[in-house]
């Protein structure tokens, strides 16, 4: 079947070459060849090449096999009033205008193909009519005059094979009413096609372009045909409607296969959908793809029921016969969203879907995004709410161990000192030597249970902020440490954090850095907090090894904190670290 | 013979204070379970010494040391605790009380030792 329509079409092809070849050699036997001759021959091929490619191109289109057969008619037509055959010269002259009823369905048809309203029908009646009926009648009394004989005839008087009453006024009355009929058609054509181009908007406005310019082409023809009844030959405006016949099948065509071009717009439009644009963008970019300016796009919401805008405006989608047309994108069966544009579009049902696919692609591409979004979020949450739930954990075993072991002890060693001072230096020396041990036994037990509780959780640092606590610490550590530390309040976790990190690094300062002096320093910032425990030691602390930094990191990442060390071998060791005090808002717990 | 008031809510501690600081020449004047009736008790029997429980459960033993401060002649304040001083770092030394003995080691010494300390 294809091979039989490209056999048809390469057929096409060469009989419109010869055709046009052989109407240039007949020209030249009747004059020297000019430009006209050759600007008619090649109206004729561009119709006949143009409407092929577009038939290979588009082959569901019938307006390709139109162009094409516009453009044999006008080939076949006048290259047979070439020929001084009577039978063959008179068909060529009905042939020729017959040409004309043709080129006004093919303006009319465009880009459907077919004839859509009563007006267009009206129109290609009035050409129909003119060229047929009233043709015929010419033809009856019509003799040619020798201007219009073909090459090589002295006199053609009998080359019309149909004339049966030789009569010039009869002839000419029906030549002038053809004339006036082909003239009023074409001014009904012109009016058809302007206001049909006056009422379309975006793409199918720009379509039509080259079928308002047929239009319009016609309008110099229509005189040219006015002018030649009162015997007026207009050469050059007749060059420069051969012209415009020229171009008019190659804009058409370029029209017609323009969404191919549109199809590197898709590209921009999915590079553009890529990066997740705003609404405003989104709809810019798919008007661009489309080249509608009015295109909109409508989203719909679950909860109203409805589609709406970007700002949440419900919006009626067109009805049908507006003009406007609506394609769907919908995901698993459930419609997301609509795009609103040109109806003439639907005529590129390739073009719509692509653009919907790469539309359908962003959807989605959103869709993830927020979803991974929000289980960051989420994800974040909960570890900083683990890390709190661990926080209030240590205060909860302190108190436990202050109120429960911590007591006991207590209450043991004031009763054993009790007992030993009942005792004085009566009894057995045994005895108080045994009593003095425990005594000592349960302090050192005191001792050890202390420094338990410091090490879960300071109270210090509960009770009076980051700066004592600090302070504190600071007593404790074997080097001279210089606080600068304010007295500000932060939230549990952000003194926490910040407490850890310089009770750690003062461990390794004591520990492994050999200072001799070290320097607290804590900034509170607008939003943050900077945290930096300085020594003169050794340097060369690598953060990788040992748990205890590594840990530090972990619960500053809990607070989108970081920590760096800095500890070049003999330059000392600088630990800082970087604590957001404004917390995102935590998420709502989920349900279980 | 100096007088002496102990804050505790702990009644344990509080008699096994009794005890020791009785045998070290003290005389217990009085006991308060809370900080409002140490105030009380203390603004009543105007002791030389308040031995002052820090972890009270009404009021904290800083604010009723403070409070001791503002009214009247101030009794010295030995402070207390079942924790130790790195509890409360520089809050100890806030110029309101003698100073600070952790409660295993209460004794008349001890607090003498606060007295006499330059």
């Amino acid at each position: 079947m294809t091979s039989t329509f490209a056999q048809v079409r390469g057929l096409l092809l060469v009989i419109a070459g010869a055709l046009g070849l052989g109407m240039l050699v007949g020209k030249a036997q009747l004059a020297p060849l000019d430009l006209g001759a050759l600007l008619e021959v090649l109206v004729g091929w561009s119709f006949v090449a143009c409407g092929v490619l577009l038939w290979t191109r588009r082959p569901a289109s019938r307006l390709g096999l139109l162009m094409a057969l516009v453009g044999m008619l006008w080939l076949v037509g006048r290259t047979m009033t070439l020929v001084p055959i009577p039978a063959v010269f008179t068909a060529g002259i009905w042939l020729t205008d017959l040409w004309a009823a043709a080129f006004v369905l093919f303006m009319l048809a465009f880009p459907g193909g077919r004839l859509t309203s009563r007006a267009d029908r009206a129109i290609v009646g009035i050409f129909l009519f003119v060229a047929v009926p009233l043709e015929f009648l010419w033809l009856l009394f019509w003799e040619p005059a020798a201007s219009a004989c073909p090459p090589g005839v002295a006199t053609c008087s009998r080359l019309n094979a149909l004339t049966v009453v030789p009569d010039a006024s009869a002839a000419h009355l029906l030549d002038t009413m053809q004339r006036i009929g082909f003239t009023t058609g074409a001014v009904l054509l012109v009016i058809v096609i302007g206001r049909r181009w006056l009422r379309s908007s975006g793409p199918a406005r720009r379509q039509m372009v080259p079928v308002l310019a047929g239009a319009l082409a016609i309008l110099p023809q229509a005189a040219s045909w006015m002018l030649f009844t009162i015997g007026i030959r207009l050469g050059p405006l007749q060059n420069l409607v051969f012209l415009t016949q020229i171009v008019i099948p190659v804009a058409v065509l370029s029209v017609m296969l323009r969404t191919r071009m549109a199809r590197a717009g898709i590209a921009d439009l999915v590079v553009e959908l890529g990066q997740t644009p705003t609404p405003a963008r989104l709809r810019d970019a798919l008007a661009n793809a489309l080249g509608d300016p009015t295109l909109q796009v409508a989203y719909w919401s679950p909860s109203v029921g409805q589609f709406v805008d970007a700002a949440g405006q419900v919006m009626a989608l067109p009805e049908e016969g507006t003009g406007q047309a609506v394609t769907m994108l919908e995901r698993g069966g459930v419609q997301e969203a609509a795009i609103i544009h040109d109806a003439i579009l639907l005529d590129e049902p390739g073009l719509i879907a692509a653009v919907a696919s790469a539309m359908r692609l962003a959807v989605e591409n959103d869709r993830l995004t927020s979803e991974v979004e929000a289980q960051l979020q989420e994800v974040r949450a909960s570890r900083a709410r683990i890390v709190e739930a661990g926080d209030l954990e240590r205060l909860r075993v302190e108190r436990d161990l202050h109120d429960g072991a911590q007591q006991r002890l207590i209450s043991l060693s004031l009763e054993l000192r009790v007992a030993r001072s009942k005792l004085g230096e009566a009894g057995d020396p045994e005895v108080r030597r045994s009593l003095d041990r425990a005594a000592d036994e349960a302090q050192a037990a005191l001792v050890e249970l202390r420094d338990l509780a410091l090490g879960i959780h300071p109270l210090i640092l509960t009770e009076g902020g980051l700066g004592e606590a600090v302070e504190s610490l600071a007593d404790r550590t074997s080097v001279d440490v210089t606080v600068d530390v304010g007295s500000e309040r932060y939230t549990p976790a952000v003194e926490g954090a910040a407490y850890f990190v310089i009770s750690e690094a003062l461990v390794n300062v004591t520990k492994y850095a050999n200072a001799t002096k070290a320097v607290v320093r804590v900034r509170g910032l607008s939003d943050h907090l900077t945290v930096e425990v300085e020594d003169d030691g050794i340097g060369g602390a690598d953060p990788r090894s040992g748990s205890g930094l590594r840990g530090l990191a972990d619960r500053l990442a809990a607070l989108d904190g970081t920590i760096t060390v800095v500890s070049p071998i003999g330059g000392g060791t600088r630990i800082s670290a970087r604590i957001p005090t404004i917390q995102p808002t935590p998420l709502p717990v989920p349900a279980l | 013979m100096s007088t002496i008031l102990i804050v505790d809510d702990d009644a344990r501690f509080r008699t096994q204070a009794r005890d020791i600081l009785a045998d070290d020449g003290f005389v217990v004047i009085g006991e308060a379970a809370d900080g409002a009736s140490g105030l009380a008790a203390a603004q009543a029997l105007q002791p030389d010494f308040v031995l002052l429980d820090i972890g009270l459960p009404d009021i904290e033993g800083f604010d009723v040391a403070r409070a001791l401060a503002i009214n009247g002649p101030p009794p010295w304040v030995v402070l207390t605790s079942s924790r130790d001083a790195r509890a409360y770092g520089r809050r100890l030394t806030n110029g309101h009380s003698l100073g600070f003995v952790p409660k295993e080691r209460i004794s008349g010494a001890a607090i003498r030792a606060l007295v006499d300390r330059p």
